[in-house]
């Protein structure tokens, strides 16, 4: 019905359209009839009034002549135009587009919009490629690991968490009957392992038990190491299953920084910009007593000790923050990156030429134990065992680090002569 | 006199959209609801062939058999399906429901190879290639899901993936109600 009122519309428009173009050569031709008729008036009337007489001979003869020369140029005007106008391609031209246009939507039409065609579904069109070739890979190369490694050790947990994982991830994030299997058995040889209990959490958020899902959560949170790099992903999980379950959001799970580095507010931040350098550290500095100042109330927090101690160092406050370190590390023995900082701290307090303190003798000796090649270690060691003379122990470190020194280290003169004048008395 | 009631027809046609989007935001109405002619009134005709191979294909018997079930219409090429799967998934396995899955515009092989993976909650699978079952069952996209009654009576239509809420609600009230 739609069609044919569409078609009976295109009828009338091109019918519109036609009808004026073909008049056009008619129209011209009646033009000129018209104007000789007026003319052949004007010559009548001429040859009246000179038979009257009104009009002298010589007059009327004029006067002929003049409408004699207008009846010529008529003509040509007619003739001269004629030939531009209508040249084949503008006759033409236009008739046929109004034809044409409406003829190949009609072609176009029945070719591949009629109703009643076969339907194009995406099935059988061929399959082109893989939009994102990256994606599956990873899983893929995930999911291969993980079986390799399970081929070895049909049992070993951490592997069959990597397998769920990887699952999941092919999944697109869905966690499948599989992965829930292999999460399971890897999660009942090992309570703790968190990839397996944060990935059957959210099994149950998503096959509909939010309730189980924040709870299995909430002890993975309270497992987990107050610096465990998954805690703030697991807290904006926790926090949106529970929103979208209607569940009130356990407080742990609304971000915030219950100890440690004071986190600055965006509007803090901002403030901070619009200040001069030394007004901007003296912030910095207010800050980070500020949490000095929390610490000494709550002397427990580990972590806090740590930032406290880091940033201390950063600000060149050496002093307070060896003392910071030392604090840390009576609440949990530091690592060696950690080890370091604090022998760092403790040597940039010294006056060139000065033998180390005890206490940073003490920490620099752990250093040189944890990690016998460190440069800082044999250095201020070797120093500290030169002043206390012993030159034997002196000259071993010392003749370590300058091998263990690149050639251009400008450090390398200086040792050099230590270790002439360990080595001359 | 004539001419200046004229001049008032705008603004009369104004005070009438006006009032009508009025009345739109204020009476509650979901403006992105479309409702379902469906509710209450019989399923539309099951007839789809089955999209796992060697399976007879699924007729209007599977809806009136007495026991309640669910038809959900889903693609492999579908996001909001892939989030609402595992409900599926534990309607299945936790719940007893008897699950009809109609890969709606999907490829068969593409919609096993998808259901592999996902795991397979639908005792009853067929294939929609041209979407001429989503038509008659008023399909507006995928996913949707009907809740069938035992006589055949569709008893809920939601458009859009189904939530842990709808769950508990809605589906797993009606599994136990309905005969």
């Amino acid at each position: 019905m739609l069609e044919f009122l569409l078609a009976l519309l295109t009828t009338a428009t091109v019918g519109a359209l036609l009808v004026p173009l073909l008049r056009t050569t008619a129209r011209r031709t009646e033009r000129l009839d018209s104007a000789l008729a007026i003319y052949r008036d004007q010559l009548a009337e001429i040859e009246r009034t000179r038979a009257d007489g009104t009009v002298s001979e010589a007059e009327a003869a004029a006067a002929r002549l003049e409408v004699e020369r207008r009846i010529l140029n008529a003509a040509n005007a007619t003739k001269t135009a004629a030939p531009h106008d209508s040249s084949t391609l503008h006759r033409f031209l236009p008739p046929a587009l109004a034809l044409l246009i409406p003829l190949l939507a009609l072609g176009i039409y029945l070719n591949v919009g009629r109703p009643g065609l076969p339907a194009a579904p995406f099935a059988s069109r061929p399959a082109g490629e893989h939009p994102n070739p990256n994606e599956p890979i990873t899983a893929e190369r995930m999911l291969a690991e993980a079986r390799a490694r399970l081929a070895e050790n049909p049992n070993d947990p951490e592997a069959l968490a990597e397998l769920g994982e990887a699952l999941v991830l092919e999944a697109d994030g869905t966690v499948t009957p599989d992965a829930v299997a292999a999460l399971t058995r890897a999660l009942a040889q090992r309570p703790d392992n968190p990839r397996a209990a944060y990935y059957l959490g959210l099994h149950e958020a998503q096959s509909g038990d939010s309730k189980a899902a924040v709870a299995r959560w909430q002890a993975l949170e309270a497992a987990s190491p107050p610096d465990a790099p998954w805690l703030s992903m697991l807290r904006a999980e926790i926090a949106r299953v529970a929103r979208a379950a209607g569940m009130p959001v356990p407080p742990s799970a609304t971000p915030s920084a219950p100890t440690g580095m004071p986190t600055p507010s965006r509007d803090q931040v901002e403030a901070m910009q619009s200040l001069d350098p030394a007004q901007r550290q003296e912030a910095i500095r207010g800050m980070v007593d500020g949490l000095d100042k929390r610490l000494k109330e709550n002397p427990g927090d580990r972590a806090g000790w740590l930032r406290l101690a880091n940033a201390r160092r950063v600000l060149g406050e050496n002093d307070k923050a060896a003392d910071a370190y030392a604090k840390a590390d009576a609440l949990g023995t530091l690592d060696t990156r950690t080890l370091t900082d604090w022998a760092e701290a403790h040597v940039r307090q010294l006056k060139p030429g000065e033998t180390p303190s005890p206490a940073a003798v003490t920490v620099l000796e752990r250093l040189e134990k944890a990690e016998p090649r460190n440069a800082l270690a044999l250095f201020y060691l070797g120093a500290a065992a030169f002043a206390a003379g012993d030159k034997p122990g002196a000259l071993r470190r010392w003749n370590t680090l300058l091998a263990l020194l690149p050639a251009d280290a400008p450090i390398r003169g200086l040792l050099e002569e230590r270790i002439k004048a360990a080595e001359g008395k | 006199m004539n001419r200046r009631l004229l001049f008032l027809l705008p603004l009369a046609t104004l005070a009438l959209m006006a009032g009508f989007f009025a009345w739109s935001l204020l009476a509650g109405r979901d403006p992105a609801s479309i409702g379902s002619v469906l509710v209450g009134r019989p399923a539309p005709r099951l007839d789809v062939k089955a999209l796992r191979d060697g399976e007879p294909p699924l007729t209007d018997a599977l809806l009136k058999t007495g026991k309640p079930t669910i038809v959900n219409f889903f693609a492999s090429w579908c996001t909001p399906c892939l989030a609402e799967h595992p409900l599926f998934t534990r309607l299945a396995t936790r719940d007893g429901a008897v699950i009809i899955g109609v890969a709606w515009k999907n490829k068969p092989a593409e919609a096993n190879a998808w259901l592999k993976r996902l795991g397979d909650p639908y005792k009853f699978a067929g294939a929609d290639l041209e979407g001429r079952t989503g038509l008659d069952w008023g399909l507006s996209g995928v996913p949707e899901t009907y809740l069938v009654d035992g006589q055949g009576i569709v008893r809920r239509h939601f458009r859009g993936p189904i939530t842990e809420r709808d769950v508990n609600e809605t589906i797993l009230p009606f599994l136990k109600g309905a005969k």
